[in-house]
């Protein structure tokens, strides 16, 4: 349904959810966009990104 | 045998930190003059209930006094205020952010978040109404930048594990403040030493009016604040002494008698006693003592009384004090402030300015000589701490008087808000029920707090902007000589550089401009306090030292209750009366103060007695007292006894010969004692020190060149410059960092040949190049002029692999229009590009781990207002690779996503053109990367990983290098860990002969030299080849950050020539003095290509006829076919004479320029 609107007016796209870690406690939080960067657990205000999970492939020279 | 290299000790620290002590506790001792000076802020002594330097400071200030002119006797109501308190609470998030569960804020959380590390800084003001009852409100001052590991940090007393608990180095020092995320240190600066009257001749004091004559005897004199005030006392060619001072900024002169004689109640002929001591015959003296007074008896002032009237009606604008004060309390108020500030009592001020006034004379009589502002001995230093104070109190005060103009500003614009005997005023009375009095107060009360709220208030800021540009703006000067260059960045490039930024210690940013260089010259009386080999050459040389590592800034008060006692029994005279001195008696001073005279000869028992008694601890003299002893001279300096108790002192430890312990000496005193370095100098009845190691002169960084003793010494010095730009180990927090640009060796190694104060200082902790195999072979060619080759297998196995970290913050804030929602998002619209998602996140984020080339998108967002995606765009010419993506809250934690970090790894293995260098100060650039199959190989098949050229060595002369590669060979085939410290070694005991030994031990060559065959070849090398084992640095210049080619490019918009700048990818200019070089070498016709057609070049038409480069103009296309265009001259009306000319393009410019002033150019063409 998401592809169907691909490109037409304003395209609505579903919450996208992201995985961060807390730099205090290192918990992980989820935080959807426009959302406070702040960790549930500690209240803290600093987040890292997560690793990808993606293959991370260099070429070897 | 142990290891000698303590391995599995160190591995156990850093896997499992103590919580009760640090590994390396001398690491905490290098800062403390920064770390102590802040703690006095709010500690000062040891003693708990102690008064900060603040509080002293807020004391100092006192009240303030405004009347607001409504009523009978003239002045009207008076109001007083004044800073009752001032408190600073340790760093903690907003009180509107209850989400957080640890309220406090740390210094990581500051540098991942690139904020201030800072603290609330809140005031209570008093203030009372024509001395009724006083009101108190607490009043916020803003957030006051506050030292890491200081008495106000959270980090305060935690040890290595708590220290790493919370994202810190585990021998972390502090001593440091975090402005916007960067840490920035107050640099310490040299000042005249406080307390201590200087005999100066200048020839600029003869500017200051006529008469005066270029003698003059200054005194720096400190409050107990730490904030000093210059007094300067002058000699007129007639024989006068003026005392001069500077009030705000404005520069004042008094005669002195004058000050003498409001000071005390006196007669002329106390003064005349007090200024002769007993030396009547000195007819010198008795002259101008007698001119003295004889002159001051014009202005006709008789008593103390008249003389404060006088002086109070002259300053009373000038110093700013309350209106009811009385002339004579304003003169009081004068000499409180200006004259002598060290001293509260008038007396002691009085024998002081008379023990000026008698220097002085002594000075231009010949008898003494003048004394050296350059010299150690007259210096002290400016602690960052006691600056930080100085700037706050100013501050404070500041405020204060700007309520004052605020108060006015009222009673002149609106004085009616102002009137106390309005109806409301009654009104309050009777509701309230209270007494008038009091009323009158509450009335007041508003009005007061109202003031306060006008009054801009945020002292904080004002400290932050200090950190941060290091400028100083201050209304008084703060008796210093500069306004910028405060603050410097502490770089974790590498520790060595880190940990020098502490120890720097900078003359002045004054002395930079002056053209002589006697500032800069190395004293000897710097000997043990600054470090002779650690400046910098250039610029800075001399000015900015290095303290020696040993050498401590004394900061506690110390308790000196009990000396006059003391100084009595050993026979000093008490200050009561005068003429009872002789002519040969010298004065004894404890901290400017004039404790008593006796004979030189007692004054030099009583200095002998109280070294004794303070270095046994007997009497409690405290341990850091110094006893300046100054002997009688011909013509020396001027002779007395001079304790100094106070804090700001460089001191450091030497032997006390006569038991054996330790006695901390000063730069004043330790000019005047017998100390010997070496065992073989110590001479029986004459020295009484002795330097417990001769590396106590050297810095922290100069004792870590190895074998420094051996090499001539300016290798030594360039080697403290290099050290300092190695790619190294800049933290062992590199995650929690956010540093701009970080420069990591990955392959760091602990030196095998290393002086003991290594292990000391724990640098093993952050290794800073690497153990390689060095061959001193013209092997190649491509070894010449310091050029280095290097073994290819070596780099391949990861020698020198090094990576810089850079960091680009994104914060959206900077789009924001304020008072406007946020509009800006990170994140992805739809209808994006398949290849920025490649890179990029769902939340506009790079994946961790993504390689970025340039031109490859670094991070997306969205902006509302036109609903697009826009995308922020790597720029960097190298690969990156995304290390960490830190995404920043906002203080409350209320805020959406604004602010990102992203951190870029970027890959920096060895090439060619990438700068080595040993300790040694013999740097090279790497020339080739020779395969390990064509390098020349000794007899047991081991290469080299480096071969340098023999010929650095001859001119150079640094033999400790030779001796590294020795004792580093030995060591590395015993396994033991060498002791480099220098001075260790003597003729009879030689290093050659020691390692050469350890050599032979192990079956190798005595000299360190090996049989060796050409890896080309395969023949044997004619001669044995010098090779062993040294530790080598790789700096931080790197080709990659400095290349500049081009062949086409960028050109300017004007001129058409390159750009220049090297981001630009623009051009080397090719100047006057290449042009030049090309001329006398007969190549004139590569001017043509290099200025012409490679630079501007560029065809125009240009008329024969009138010869000019301007008016031919296209004229219209013929006819539409054809797509000729007709150029005709617009003068000449025709296209006969035009003709088409190869011109540098700026010359077309200059016609135009010429021709805007009208001023035309005729070209004259020939064929």
């Amino acid at each position: 349904m998401n592809a169907g609107a691909y490109g037409a007016g304003q395209p609505r796209q579903p919450v996208q959810t992201m995985a961060y870690i807390c730099a205090d406690c290192g918990n992980e939080n989820t935080i959807k966009p426009r959302e406070p960067i702040r960790c549930q657990d500690c209240g803290h205000r600093i987040m890292y990104k997560k690793r990808t999970k993606r293959m991370v492939q260099f070429e070897a020279r | 045998m142990p290891s000698t290299f303590r391995t599995l000790e160190r591995e156990e620290a850093f896997r499992n930190p103590s919580d009760k002590k640090f590994g390396t506790p001398a690491l905490q001792e290098v800062v403390k003059p920064h770390l102590e000076s802040f703690d006095s802020l709010t500690k000062y002594g040891s003693d708990d209930a102690a008064p900060g330097l603040i509080d002293l400071a807020i004391k100092d200030i006192g009240h303030k006094t405004v009347f607001d002119g409504v009523g009978e006797d003239g002045l009207g109501n008076k109001i007083t205020y004044w800073i009752e308190n001032v408190t600073i609470s340790k760093p903690a998030v907003a009180a509107r952010n209850t989400t957080s569960l640890n309220q406090k804020i740390y210094p990581s959380e500051c540098r991942e978040r690139l904020i201030t590390y800072r603290g609330k800084l809140q005031a209570s003001i008093n203030w009372r109404v024509n001395d009724g009852p006083i009101q108190t409100e607490s009043k916020e001052m803003g957030y006051l930048p506050l030292m890491v590991k200081s008495n106000k940090c959270h980090l305060h007393g935690l040890y290595s594990k708590g220290l790493v608990q919370h994202h810190e180095e585990s021998e972390e020092m502090g001593g440091y403040f975090i402005v916007n995320g960067i840490e920035k240190i107050i640099r310490l600066l040299i000042v005249p030493r406080r307390n201590h009257v200087v005999a100066i001749i200048r020839n600029s004091f003869t500017n200051r009016g006529p008469t005066y004559s270029q003698y003059g005897c200054a005194i720096r004199c400190t409050r107990p604040d730490q904030t000093s005030m210059t007094n300067t006392v002058h000699y007129l060619t007639d024989g006068n002494a003026m005392i001069r001072f500077a009030w705000r900024k404005q520069e004042y002169m008094i005669p002195a008698i004058m000050i003498l004689k409001a000071l005390v109640d006196t007669s002329d002929k106390e003064i005349f006693d007090a200024l002769c001591q007993g030396d009547v015959k000195n007819t010198f003296l008795t002259d101008r003592v007698e001119l003295l007074l004889r002159s001051f008896k014009v202005y006709n002032l008789y008593t103390r009384e008249s003389c404060l009237r006088y002086l109070g009606d002259k300053f009373r604008v000038v110093m700013d004090v309350a209106e009811d004060l009385t002339d004579v309390e304003v003169g009081e108020e004068l000499l409180r402030r200006a004259v002598l500030v060290h001293l509260k009592n008038g007396r002691d001020k009085f024998n002081l300015l008379v023990f000026m006034i008698r220097k002085l004379y002594s000075l231009v009589s010949g008898e003494c000589c003048e004394d050296n502002p350059d010299s150690p001995q007259h210096q002290e230093v400016l602690l960052g701490g006691h600056l930080y104070g100085m700037i706050l109190k100013e501050k404070l005060f500041d405020w204060l008087t700007s309520l004052k103009q605020q108060i006015r500003t009222d009673l002149r614009l609106n004085s009616s808000r102002v009137d106390f005997m309005n109806s409301k005023l009654v009104l309050v009375c009777i509701r309230r029920d209270v007494n008038y009095v009091f009323a009158k107060a509450l009335c007041i009360d508003k009005y007061f707090t109202g003031v306060m709220t006008k009054a801009p208030s945020d002292i904080g800021s004002k400290l932050s902007y200090f950190l941060a540009t290091g400028n100083l703006v201050s209304n008084t000067g703060l008796d210093l000589q500069q306004a910028t260059g405060y603050t410097i960045v502490a770089e974790k490039l590498n520790f060595y550089r880190y940990i020098s930024h502490f120890r720097c210690i900078h003359r002045g940013a004054f002395f930079a401009e002056l053209k002589t260089t006697t500032v800069r010259k190395l004293l000897p009386e710097a000997w043990g306090f600054l470090c002779p080999v650690h400046t910098p050459d250039g610029s800075p040389c001399g000015l900015l030292n290095h303290l020696a590592h040993k050498c401590k800034v004394i900061n506690e008060p110390l308790d000196i209750s009990m000396m006059p006692r003391l100084l009595a029994s050993l026979g000093v005279s008490q200050t009561v009366l005068h003429t009872i001195n002789r002519p040969d008696y010298v004065c004894v001073q404890l901290d400017g103060k004039i404790v008593g005279w006796c004979s030189a000869k007692a004054a030099l028992k009583v200095a002998q007695s109280l070294r004794f008694w303070k270095v046994t601890g007997q009497h409690n003299v405290p341990a850091d007292l110094e006893i300046g002893y100054v002997p009688t001279s011909h013509g020396g300096q001027y002779p007395g006894l001079y304790l100094f108790s106070t804090p700001a002192r460089m001191m450091r430890p030497v032997k006390y010969l006569a038991n054996g312990k330790t006695d901390m000496i000063g730069s004043f005193e330790q000019v005047y004692m017998d100390i010997a370095c070496m065992d073989d100098e110590v001479i029986p009845g004459v020295s009484t020190h002795q330097e417990f190691t001769p590396t106590n002169i050297l810095s922290v960084i100069a004792n870590m060149t190895p074998f420094s003793d051996f090499n001539q010494s300016p290798r030594n010095m360039y080697q403290c410059q290099m050290g300092k730009q190695t790619m190294g180990t800049p933290s062992t927090a590199l995650n929690h960092r956010t540093d701009n640009k970080m420069y990591r060796l990955q392959s760091g190694q602990t030196p095998v040949v290393r002086p003991d104060i290594h292990n000391h200082y724990g640098f093993d902790g952050f290794p800073n190049g690497t153990n390689a195999i060095v061959a001193v072979i013209s092997y190649t060619g491509y070894d010449m002029e310091d050029a280095m080759i290097l073994n290819k297998s070596v780099h391949e196995r990861g020698f020198g692999y090094g990576t810089v970290y850079k960091a680009e913050i994104i914060d959206l804030n900077e789009l924001k229009v304020t008072g406007e929602p946020v509009m800006h998002h990170f994140g992805l619209a739809g209808g994006i590009d398949k290849k920025v998602r490649e890179k990029l996140d769902e939340d506009g984020l790079p994946f961790i781990g993504v390689q970025l080339k340039a031109g490859d998108p670094l991070c997306a967002y969205v902006d509302e207002t036109t609903g697009r995606t826009i995308i922020k765009k790597y720029k960097g010419p190298e690969d990156g690779l995304v290390d960490e993506v830190r995404l920043i809250g906002d203080d409350s934690g209320s805020s959406e996503l604004q602010k990102v970090h992203i951190k870029l790894r970027i890959t920096r293995s060895p090439i060619i053109g990438d700068k080595f260098s040993s300790r040694h100060g013999q740097k090279g650039v790497c020339s080739q990367k020779w395969p390990a199959v064509d390098m020349p190989f000794t007899e047991s098949g081991m290469q080299p990983d480096i071969i340098i050229n023999p010929h650095a060595f001859p001119s150079r002369m640094t033999i400790g290098m030779f001796v590294e590669s020795l004792a580093g060979k030995s060591g590395a085939l015993h396994g033991i860990a060498q002791d480099s410290t220098p001075f260790k070694f003597n003729e009879q005991h030689t290093a050659a002969d020691h390692f050469g030994k350890q050599l032979l031990a192990a079956g190798y060559n005595y000299h360190g030299n090996e049989a060796m065959y050409s890896g080309i070849t395969g023949e044997e090398l004619k001669m044995d080849i010098y090779i062993g084992v040294v530790y080598y640095q790789r700096l931080r210049h790197m080709v990659s950050d400095k290349y500049q080619v081009r062949t086409t490019g960028p050109v300017h918009n004007l001129t058409m020539q390159p750009v220049k700048g090297r981001k630009r990818a623009g051009g080397i200019r090719f100047g006057e003095m290449e042009r030049d070089s090309l001329l006398a070498h007969g190549v004139s016709f590569l001017l043509q290509d290099r200025l012409m057609n490679c630079s501007d070049y560029s065809q125009a038409h240009v008329c024969r006829l009138c010869g000019s480069l301007v008016s031919p103009i296209s004229t219209k296309v013929a006819s539409s076919l054809s797509s000729r265009r007709n150029v005709e001259c617009r003068v000449c009306n025709t296209s006969k004479g035009i003709d088409v000319v190869a011109i540098p393009y700026v010359f077309r410019y200059l016609t135009t320029e010429l021709m805007s002033m009208g001023i035309k150019l005729t070209l004259g063409v020939k064929p």
